[in-house]
């Protein structure tokens, strides 16, 4: 960034680091995105050009993540928003924020709760659709099962962060190093 | 109008600048839909009004960290930052220089754990590249090569030196007594000596290297004197090698407790076991369409295995009576039979350790094998058995899980047995089979003609054991894993793709650690640098490892779960000591030292120097130890460690019940939410229609 009327201090994050991600940023888009963010500009790129990056290219919940990040929705980031995701993204986030987060990126019809149909397209997009239909059905079951703590057949947050807080290799999967 | 939904979701903290003009009910409305889709109805509602609180001993203010731990959109942070740092009260130059001291030592601190921590960037790199499982591997050898590191230390200090500045001077502590016979030792090659034979010395311990501080039978049973100091050798070695073995129990119940830990908090691996791979199987860090395409394959059977498991179990459920019994005997007799192959193993290996005593004069390449026979038998048994039970394995159909915990527990016992094979020979040639009072030991107790310094002897076996096992690790990698992938690489034939690139299995290579430790441990008394050794011999592992996985591996489709396996390996790993326990115990009670070499000839068994040196000592410190070893004092302690178990059991016990009552809780919770949320549903239903019903009637 180039200049200092950004509020962070070294404490909230690393100069260093955001310099690295705007620079990342930058290359995504280099027409658009400006180089000066004295003004504040009112920037965003489209989903398209964010999940064509590197650390996000394969990952089957690409659209996901970026949705979940976006204030629209839509999949549209702001530097604001692109920093925010790789911070909970990264190794020093809280693992309450991730778990939010986490959350929120299952959840695909956005309405906080996962359900059944979330589930089975989760599950599709980590076998890359190689589980028979009834074992796709089988394991959704199971699962809703298990984590499901209040008995509605969907997961709410609360269930959500429960199970993650059984989970020791949370923390280390739910990580892009960028 | 476009940019509004994008406002609403930061709610009411950002003013509306648009001046056009809503009719007054559409506008509410619109204020009253605060969350956008995007938005979660999840986020905390921040306090704007609180002022930060005096900061704690870390140097971290606590809103700060509440900030950051908000799951709030960054420029909300930045706003709701900007207001707290005009809270920010005015402190003397006093404090704000302590305060900034306290965080530049913080951050200090960390870069400094970060830089010591012994190769934490390539642990890093693994994990991320194959998984918990393989990392956990890297984990348990960094740990023991630190383990051997600090061992080391511990014996150079207390032995080592102190015998280097003692070599020449020092009174002997024990009067020669017992038939000249016995004390004729003279391991110094005689005459012109072949160039080739240093080589052959330097792999077999003989020769040059017999006569040496690596043995025990080079260093002297004096007491080193210097003015008014006097340092027991004797004394000091035995208390090394007893305090070495007491300090690697303490670092594996250390650190076994910190995996248990993660493993009880964890509620134990079995419990939601789907819910865990659904949601945290996927690793984000994979990249590149490979790596992505392997964890998918990677999830895909994890969860085929835990559907085949369940499979498994409903099918045991569902079987008769005599399909029950058919399974079980089966099941006796392939638990007989793997005992069978055991025992085999352990028949080959004492005939190759007695073939190879016999011939134990021969000279050249032809001696040198006879010299590491054993260790050859050992690391082909150790190959060979464990396909065998593979197989053994497919007919007793276990559950996938419990099949892979047989298979490495029958490993481990092989592995075991093999090295008690060998020192089992050892003790038969070196007391003559257990009657130290006839034949070839009746003389000195123990066979002096054929080891006249045995402890030295024995040390020997375990300097060759670690070196072999060295050199094949070498040359496994070698000779077999890169030209493996050579041919896999750029061979394109069916039967290469069959056979495809080495995948890096751990619970057999973790079990090859815990070999190498435990020959360690067994040698220690008779070997005092073989820790030195072990040590270079593991870092010099670490990178070949690190070498063969990156280039030669692919990731194995099967993985070991990484946090009970951490557990799991320090068990086999305690398995080790207490083997290697009983050795030492043994031979500092029962066998009689060596009356030509070493620290403790002359007496009758190593232990007893200890009460020689024992009535050295000054009247009130006798009494003082007469009085700890004494009724008086172990009773009551005894009784007193008793009651502080008792209190720690409940404790635990309480922190148990505690747990499941919370959890119990919690789905009260979710149920009464559930609950009120309906109730207001009803609520605003009834509420609506009757107001539906007024605005009707006001139009």
């Amino acid at each position: 960034m180039g200049n200092k009327q950004t509020i962070f201090t070294d404490e909230q994050l690393d100069a260093y680091q955001v310099r690295l991600l705007h620079g990342r940023y930058h290359e995504l888009a280099p027409h658009l995105v400006p180089m000066d963010y004295t003004n504040d500009p009112d920037c965003k790129l489209p989903l398209a050009l964010i999940v064509n990056m590197p650390e996000l290219k394969e990952n089957p919940f690409r659209n996901r993540i970026v949705e979940a990040f976006s204030e629209d929705g839509a999949g549209n980031l702001s530097f604001n928003e692109f920093v925010d995701m790789f911070s909970v993204l990264s190794e020093m986030a809280p693992r309450e924020l991730k778990a939010i987060y986490a959350f929120k990126i299952y959840d695909f019809n956005v309405d906080n709760y996962l359900c059944k149909e979330d589930l089975e397209k989760t599950l599709n997009k980590l076998t890359k659709e190689e589980l028979t239909p009834e074992e796709v059905e089988l394991v959704c079951e199971k699962t809703i099962e298990e984590a499901d703590l209040d008995g509605d057949n969907k997961l709410s947050f609360t269930d959500f962060e429960n199970m993650i807080s059984r989970a020791p290799d949370f923390l280390s999967t739910f990580h892009i190093r960028i | 109008m476009a940019s509004d939904p994008q406002k609403q979701g930061s709610g009411k903290l950002y003013d509306y600048t648009e001046g056009n003009g809503y009719p007054g009910d559409q506008q509410a409305l619109r204020l009253r839909r605060i969350s956008s889709p995007a938005s979660s109805q999840n986020y905390p509602q921040f306090n704007w009004s609180s002022a930060p609180s005096e900061e704690d001993e870390n140097g971290n203010s606590e809103p700060h960290r509440d900030l950051r731990s908000a799951p709030l959109p960054m420029a909300l942070k930045r706003a709701i930052r900007q207001v707290q740092q005009m809270h920010v009260p005015v402190v003397s130059s006093v404090e704000s220089w302590k305060r900034k001291k306290t965080k530049s030592l913080h951050k200090l601190k960390d870069n400094a754990r970060g830089f010591l921590t012994l190769w934490n960037k390539s642990l890093q790199k693994i994990g991320g590249n194959f998984g918990g499982g393989v990392q956990s591997y890297f984990l348990f050898l960094r740990f023991l090569v630190v383990l051997n590191f600090v061992s080391f230390l511990l014996i150079a200090g207390f032995v080592l030196i102190p015998n280097i500045v003692f070599r020449s001077d020092g009174t002997s502590l024990a009067n020669s007594t017992g038939p000249e016979k016995c004390m004729e030792y003279d391991p110094n090659p005689q005459g012109l000596v072949v160039f080739y034979k240093y080589f052959l010395d330097l792999l077999s311990g003989t020769g040059f290297m017999e006569y040496s501080y690596l043995f025990y039978g080079y260093y002297n049973n004096t007491l080193g004197e210097d003015r008014n100091f006097s340092y027991n050798i004797p004394l000091a070695y035995l208390f090394t090698v007893v305090f070495y073995f007491i300090f690697c129990l303490i670092c594996i119940i250390a650190r076994m407790g910190t995996a248990a830990r993660v493993a009880v908090a964890t509620g134990g691996s079995t419990v939601a076991n789907y819910s865990m791979i659904v949601f945290t199987g996927w690793d984000y860090g994979c990249l590149g369409g490979k790596a992505t395409k392997l964890k998918q394959n990677n999830i895909h059977y994890r969860l085929q295995v835990d559907l085949e498991e369940e499979r498994i179990k409903k099918q045991a459920a569902a079987l008769t009576s005599c399909q029950k019994v058919v399974l079980y005997s089966l099941r006796v007799l392939m638990f007989l039979i793997s005992c069978g192959l055991i025992g085999a193993a352990f028949y080959c290996i004492f005939l190759a350790t007695n073939f190879s005593q016999q011939r134990s004069g021969e000279q050249g390449i032809l001696g040198l094998i006879f010299e590491y026979l054993p260790s050859i038998v050992i690391t082909a048994g150790n190959f060979l058995v464990p396909l065998l039970c593979d197989q053994i394995a497919l007919i007793e159909r276990y559950a996938p899980s419990t099949t892979v915990i047989m298979a490495l527990l029958r490993a481990v016992f092989l592995r075991l047995v093999s090295l008690g094979a060998l020192l089992f020979t050892l003790w038969r040639q070196i007391t003559c089979e257990g009657h130290t009072d006839s034949g070839a030991c009746e003389l000195c107790q123990y066979n002096h003609e054929v080891y006249p310094c045995w402890e030295t002897r024995v040390g020997q076996e375990m300097y060759k054991l670690t070196l072999f096992d060295f050199l094949i690790n070498v040359a496994v990698l070698v000779l077999v894993e890169f030209p493996r992938r050579m041919v896999v690489d750029n061979w394109p034939s069916k039967l290469a793709q069959w056979v495809g690139r080495q995948e890096f299995v751990v619970p057999y290579n973790v079990l090859s650690l815990v070999y190498g430790q435990t020959v360690v441990w067994t040698g220690a008394l008779f070997c005092p640098l073989l820790p030195l050794i072990n040590t270079i011999k593991f870092v010099i592992l670490f990178y070949c490892k690190k070498i063969t996985l990156f280039y030669n591996c692919r990731p194995a489709l099967k993985t070991f779960r990484s946090t009970t396996s951490a557990f799991f390996f320090l068990v086999v790993l305690l398995f080790g000591w207490i083997l290697a326990t009983a050795v030492m115990i043994y031979s500092l009670a029962e066998i009689r030292p060596s009356m030509g070499c070493g620290p403790f000839r002359f007496l009758s068994n190593i232990w007893s120097i200890v009460p020689t040196s024992f009535y050295s000592l000054s009247t009130t410190t006798q009494e003082f130890l007469f009085f700890i070893g004494s009724q008086a004092f172990t009773i009551p302690l005894f009784v007193l460690s008793c009651v502080v178990m008792c209190y720690f059991i409940a404790l635990a016990s309480v922190y148990g019940k505690n747990v499941a009552l919370l959890r119990a809780q919690l789905k009260l919770e979710g149920r009464d939410k559930q609950f009120l949320v309906k109730q207001i549903a009803e609520l605003s239903r009834q509420l609506q229609i009757p107001k539906h019903n007024g605005v009707q009637d006001c139009r």
